[in-house]
């Protein structure tokens, strides 16, 4: 506050025109050394005492940058000391004291001898603003401390022996008192360091957090994290509701109405939130996990709220996922186990003869868990036809089983029944058909015809087998072929037995919807 | 041997042709005839409005990537018993049909035929 009414001052004296030239003589007049830094720290006018203490002209000092000066005529902390001092009355607009600060300059000893001699400054650098409030010039005004400071060395044990007299009164009075003033600002910088690092872990902290002033939740501060949760919006010195208008009804502001007036923090667990990421776009939602918590003044009353949490939406997505996961993987699991059920009940109805049962079992297990090893290559999102006839007809060799089609990408149910089909067809062949004699041959063709509905049919043909006739009854193997493609693919299947060799016609749409 | 459920018929609902297959048998075995098997919900939900003539129904509860809860509505609403079949169990049923006769695959002859004679009240003779 000093430094508005310092400001408004001088700028009601200069403005009362014939003042000016007094002002000019007055300041000038004055013992203790002042001057005025531009905002760049450039020398804009100074007084005679700043000039007779630091040796220099007017004309020497005006328009230069205030650090050129000092460069040298004191240690290293000093000048630092000196330029945060400035950034401070420029950043905050707040006056800025420096109650100690070393700094030597050239004098005349008693012989008349120039030489360096130490020195101690108190200064006190306050803002002069213009009436529009802006920033002109940074008015420093100093104190020559030295003899305080030189009869507090003096008062030192150490020194005692070469002590110059002085009262008792002023020794403890003037050592004590810069001795608080010096401890007061050191650790004034060690708290200023203290509470930069601190600002910056809130701002860098991978959780988001801001704070709300009053009962209205007015935001002061907020970090990167939240910056990024609200869409980098311009939100500092608004309130919740006018800052973040899009969660009205979503219940946020009323949970912080209620922190503010009962003091009680309140926690939100996986709460789902419609936010505003993107300027006129739809809201996103997103999940969060946070914490509303009190924050008191000195009385013990709420004066604001201190939010902190994490979005977990990633978090969310993921278990959701791995729940739909889980939930599949047991479909299949109890689907696989029904359908390995199944075939163990067919088979064993169909074999009365415990050897034959478990060699038909065996034999329609691996067949399913090959078409099982190829879709798991594919992870499960398809297989190839001819891997599928590959897998079933190999053992019988490559010159006696003959493939000819298109490389065809079935989806995992229809690799599935196909699968089985395969394996009913070519056990068949070994048993009763073309591949129980050696001259016997199985031709399998496939295409695909119409590419806008598409259709897989595949011929089946058996030659140079034994005489055939048909079966006299229907058995589980044909049972399942048209079952499967009748059932599951929704297809056609036409077995005949000429007496030449058996031949099967399988027709299957491949485009249908997606069975389980 | 008297079978309690002999001359019923059963609407069975199942896409997995093996598994349907599988109930075939097991309620050919019972005595009961079969009515389909049908593999898709809107084929079954014809068939429940159309008049086919059935005393019960087995309802696998996900058919070819679709939920069969449309079919269990109509049932309902005609009075039909039916039986639902699932992976899941009863517990992976939504809330509004929880307690709905429950057989979980794989499943035996014996679970399908108790679950039967309950869900149709036939008393053991």
């Amino acid at each position: 506050m000093r430094c508005r009414k310092l400001g408004c001052a001088l700028k009601e004296l200069a403005k009362s025109g014939d003042l000016a030239v007094d002002l000019a003589s007055a300041f000038d007049a004055s013992p203790n050394p002042y001057m005025l830094l531009t905002p760049d720290l450039r020398y804009a006018g100074m007084n005679r005492a700043y000039l007779d203490v630091t040796r220099q002209t007017r004309e020497a000092l005006l328009g230069r940058h205030i650090m050129e000066t000092y460069d040298g005529a004191a240690d290293g902390e000093n000048a630092d000391q000196l330029r945060d001092s400035f950034e401070r009355v420029l950043v905050t607009g707040e006056p800025h004291h420096i109650a100690v600060l070393h700094y030597p300059i050239p004098m005349p000893d008693e012989h008349g001898k120039w030489g360096i001699v130490d020195k101690y400054w108190s200064c006190t650098h306050s803002p002069v603003t213009d009436d529009d409030g802006v920033l002109r010039y940074i008015l420093q005004h100093t104190s020559d401390i030295t003899e305080l400071q030189l009869l507090r060395r003096q008062n030192r044990p150490t020194g005692a022996a070469e002590a110059q007299p002085m009262s008792a009164l002023d020794a403890i009075v003037s050592g004590r008192l810069l001795q608080r003033a010096e401890d007061i600002q050191a650790n004034n910088r060690r708290l200023e360091s203290e509470r930069n690092r601190l600002v910056e872990m809130f701002m860098q902290a991978p959780g988001f957090m801001t704070v709300l002033s009053g009962p209205d939740h007015v935001f002061q501060m907020h970090n990167q994290a939240y910056a990024q949760l609200i869409g980098h919006r311009d939100i500092i010195g608004k309130s919740v509701r006018e800052a973040l208008p899009e969660m009205e009804g979503q219940g946020f502001y009323e949970f912080l109405d209620g922190v503010f007036a009962t003091g009680e923090p309140y926690e939100g667990r996986q709460s789902r939130i419609q936010i505003q990421r993107i300027a006129n776009a739809p809201l996103v939602e997103a999940w969060l996990n946070f914490i509303y918590q009190p924050i008191r003044d000195a009385d013990g009353k709420v004066v604001g709220i201190f939010v902190q949490g994490h979005d977990v939406t990633n978090d969310m997505v993921a278990a959701e996922r791995q729940k739909l996961m889980i939930d599949e993987l047991n479909h299949r699991v109890k689907n696989t186990l029904a359908t390995v059920q199944s075939i163990a009940m067919q088979t064993a109805r169909s074999h009365t003869d415990p050897a034959a049962f478990a060699e038909g079992f065996q034999a329609r297990l691996i067949a399913l868990s090959h078409t099982h090893d190829l879709l798991t290559q594919r992870h499960w999102e398809g297989a190839d036809l001819r891997d599928i006839l590959l897998h079933e007809t190999d053992v019988h060799g490559a010159t006696r089983v003959v493939l000819n089609g298109p490389p065809v990408i079935l989806s995992p149910a229809a690799a599935l029944s196909l699968g089985m089909i395969f394996h009913e067809l070519a056990t068949n062949a070994a048993k009763y058909g073309a591949l129980t004699f050696g001259e016997g041959r199985v031709f399998v063709d496939w295409a695909v015809a119409n590419q806008s509905d598409r259709r897989l049919t595949i011929e089946w043909r058996e030659l140079n087998g034994p005489p055939v006739a048909p079966p006299e009854r229907r058995g589980f193997g044909s049972r399942l072929i048209e079952r499967n493609v009748r059932h599951d693919l929704a297809g056609d299947v036409k077995l005949s037995y000429p007496t030449d060799g058996f031949h099967a016609e399988i027709s299957v749409p491949l485009d249908r919807g997606s069975p389980s | 041997m008297t079978l309690p459920l002999s001359g019923r018929k059963i609407l069975v609902v199942e896409d997995e042709s093996l598994v349907a297959m599988l109930l075939e048998t097991i309620l050919e075995d019972m005595g009961c005839e079969t009515v389909g098997p049908i593999s898709n919900v809107d084929e079954a939900l014809t068939t429940v409005s159309d008049g086919t003539a059935f005393d019960g129904a087995l309802l696998d509860v996900n058919v070819a990537g679709r939920e069969v809860f449309p079919v269990a509505e109509a049932l309902k609403a005609k009075g039909i018993p039916f039986v639902f079949s699932t992976g899941y169990g009863e517990g992976g049923l939504p809330p509004e049909w929880r307690g709905q006769a429950t057989i979980q695959k794989p499943f035996t002859e014996a679970t399908v035929c108790d679950a039967l004679i309950k869900a149709l009240g036939v008393g053991s003779a």
